[in-house]
């Protein structure tokens, strides 16, 4: 019951240094879970992140099964919830100040200036995490195929997770 | 703007979570702002990166968000059990499966492929975002920076926003002024 305690404390903490969401963060997670508090073991950490980009849901589920493999069920909700709460309550209160600005200009300033940000956080989320996760030239072209398929045609992106597995299970990838 | 109820964003909100392979952020500009309706492509731009600079989970930051905006607290509850519930039931599903087939070659190979489309998915709606912004190209600057600081110099993201944020503001505040 204190490692529960203790990941619900150390997974809060790390919502509030999260910057750009939970994959900016998996590196720092991999250490705290893996070298730090010997929670988990690196290849079970990296079958857990693959699971968790292979499953429907937020990215965060690498989290969520972390907690799973501390704590069971009880444990993958207390981790979800530690890694959500104190972002979600500085988000509620930041959004109602962002929103009562009156002055157009300077409310259009800030949600430009953010969006530009985060367009580049998205990009260097996903160059990261390609590096991370991509182990062939042919992952790379999958990768590249799918950013192409996804800006230039109407194809549903299941259709292209489907293609991306298949082309996994027959040994491409 | 339109009003919605604490339920209706459970039911968007869950459809989001339960197709959202790979990463969510795709899927919820596609459901929030093609399929729904919900918000502009540049309502939906502004909010997450609202999302953005604050820390925590991006896609529950845009539940709260899009939650509150409707629906109060109530909403933002609402929003975020919707994304979560049903994505908890099934990753803790396919934990088990796992623990009994992750020695198979098929099933390794499974994952490898469907990760290598997730990781292009989720640079798409970079990319996608990235297109708002050829309206005022100076705006192009501070992505390449942002990029340059995270990829290239590996600074912290906490960094990087306190770095690149007085630029943006500055060059934000023209585009503003222009448009």
């Amino acid at each position: 019951m204190s490692m529960l305690f203790s990941v619900f404390l150390k997974l809060s903490a790390f919502s509030l240094v999260a910057f750009g969401g939970v994959n900016a963060l998996l590196p720092e997670l991999l250490n705290l879970a893996v070298y730090q508090e010997h929670w988990i073991d690196l290849q079970t950490f990296s079958d857990y992140f693959a699971i968790a980009q292979a499953a429907p849901g937020p990215n965060f589920m690498t989290v969520t099964l972390l907690g799973w493999h501390i704590y069971g069920v009880l444990g993958a909700l207390i981790a979800t919830l530690a890694i959500a709460w104190p972002s979600s309550i500085l988000i509620y209160f930041l959004q109602r100040f962002i929103m009562g600005i009156q002055d157009p200009i300077k409310k259009k300033s800030i949600q430009y200036a953010a969006a530009a940000l985060a367009i580049g956080l998205v990009l260097s989320s996903a160059w990261q995490i390609a590096i991370q996760i991509n182990h062939s030239a042919a992952a790379y072209a999958l990768t590249l195929a799918t950013i192409g398929f996804t800006l230039f045609t109407r194809w549903h992106p299941l259709y292209l997770i489907v293609i991306g597995g298949a082309l996994g299970v027959l040994g491409f990838i | 703007m339109s009003s919605l109820t604490p339920s209706q964003l459970f039911i968007s909100f869950s459809k989001i979570g339960m197709s959202g392979f790979g990463g969510v952020l795709p899927w919820a500009r596609r459901t929030l702002v093609e399929r729904d309706k919900i918000l502009t492509s540049e309502e939906f731009s502004a909010i997450l990166g609202i999302c953005q600079i604050v820390p925590g989970p991006n896609i529950v930051n845009l539940a709260v968000c899009v939650g509150s905006r409707f629906a109060g607290a109530r909403g933002a509850a609402a929003a975020v059990l919707g994304l979560t519930l049903g994505p908890i039931a099934i990753v803790l599903l396919l934990a088990i499966l796992y623990q009994h087939y992750s020695y198979l070659d098929t099933v390794k190979g499974l994952l490898r492929g469907i990760s290598a489309v997730g990781v292009g998915l989720i640079a798409s709606t970079g990319f996608k975002m990235l297109r708002d912004e050829f309206r005022f190209p100076l705006m192009l600057l501070v992505v390449v920076i942002t990029i340059c600081a995270v990829t290239y110099f590996h600074l912290g993201l906490g960094w990087v926003v306190l770095t690149v944020l007085p630029l943006a503001l500055f060059l934000a505040r023209k585009k503003a002024l222009s448009s």
